[in-house]
């Protein structure tokens, strides 16, 4: 029962790190700022998931699996945003700056 | 005009494929027509009759073998008119690579692929050899181990990549699935059935479990070599151009 509560609990907070992130991916204005969010999906709310999934299962063979998949999703992801971060500043690809706001609603 | 012509067509079409929506039979109603004719036979029968744990895998390789013959045929069929097209790469044309990019890979991304596609390569051959008994089966490896090689391609370039899987290997693997296929046929008529049965009936009543899962395995392992092949042939060829044309210093 406790060990219910808490898997619940941590697949909860993983969830909310999803819905963050994504919200996240939508509203930032550039490429930059989107990369932050978005690359705390994979980390904190897929890692997080998974931490609920172990507790809830308990020591077996199926935890040694999980680890590993939390493992490969930690490096791939951090290697991810990596290579999108660089590639995107040696592109020289600008960052956002605050505009002014026009009467229209548009940014000079 | 134009607008509502066009919005008048969709509403029309919406209305049509709803009236045809509601006039389908419930979402998992027991008594639907998909679930009363075969489907009973194959659940309640599949493991004795296939001696395959994962159900999917004894219909698409076992019932339906003939049905899976002709996918996989189509799949190399599909490599054949690729390559007809673009061109298999000439051996010896591929000087280096060039890495034309504006940004070179980094050091990071370049140890992380080298360490995680031996990995990857291995989780697919857990996942081909598993087919018969958990999710999974040679289309799913295969694809696994083409994204693979997708992955290491696309940090190291086509020089590195095909130096660790050659032409010759390539271009003999690629038949793989459909030989499988007809290899295990053809096995069947040797042992006394007909094509593509798995139990034989020359064979004793008792080895024929372990029989048909060999068997089984075969065709997976077949599936799964000759689809990373025909992903990795189609991947080459079409980025083969642009390397093609790299210095021979």
């Amino acid at each position: 029962m406790a060990r219910d509560i808490v898997a619940g609990v941590f697949c909860c907070i993983g969830t909310l790190f999803f819905i963050l992130g994504t919200t996240g991916l939508l509203r930032m204005p550039d490429l930059f700022t989107r990369l932050h969010p978005s690359t705390k999906c994979d980390t904190l709310g897929a890692c997080s998931v998974i931490l609920g999934m172990a507790v809830h299962n308990g020591w077996s063979w199926d935890l040694l699996k999980l680890v590993f998949i939390a493992c490969f999703l930690l490096l791939s992801s951090a290697t991810c945003g990596h290579a999108i971060g660089r590639s995107a500043l040696r592109r020289n690809i600008p960052y956002w700056k605050k505009k002014e706001v026009t009467e229209d609603g548009h940014g000079a | 005009m134009k607008r509502v012509a066009s919005l008048l067509f969709i509403v029309a079409l919406a209305v049509l494929l709803l009236y045809v929506v509601a006039g389908m039979p419930p979402m998992g109603d027991p008594d639907n027509p998909t679930a009363t004719h075969v489907i009973p036979r194959y659940l309640e029968r599949a493991e004795e009759e296939t001696h395959t744990v994962n159900v999917i895998t004894g219909i698409i390789l076992n019932y339906r073998g003939y049905d899976t013959m002709g996918e996989v045929t189509v799949i190399f069929c599909a490599l054949a008119a690729v390559l007809a097209v673009l061109g298999r790469e000439r051996r010896g044309v591929i000087h280096g690579f060039v890495d034309r990019s504006e940004v070179p890979s980094s050091t990071i991304v370049k140890t992380m692929v080298r360490f995680m596609v031996p990995f990857i390569i291995l989780f697919s051959v857990y996942t081909i050899l598993h087919g018969e008994t958990s999710p999974g089966g040679g289309f799913q490896g295969g694809a696994v181990i083409g994204g693979s090689m997708i992955i290491f391609t696309t940090i190291f370039g086509l020089y590195e990549s095909s130096r660790r899987i050659p032409l010759k290997v390539r271009a003999s693997l690629e038949g793989a699935a459909v030989m499988g296929f007809f290899l295990v046929g053809a096995l069947g008529l040797v042992g006394g059935g007909n094509f593509l049965t798995y139990a034989w009936p020359r064979v004793s009543r008792s080895l024929h479990p372990s029989l048909v899962v060999w068997l089984t395995v075969l065709v997976e392992v077949g599936i799964g070599l000759g689809g990373a092949m025909v992903l990795t042939s189609i991947l080459f060829a079409m980025i083969r151009e642009e390397e093609e044309i790299a210095p021979s210093s």
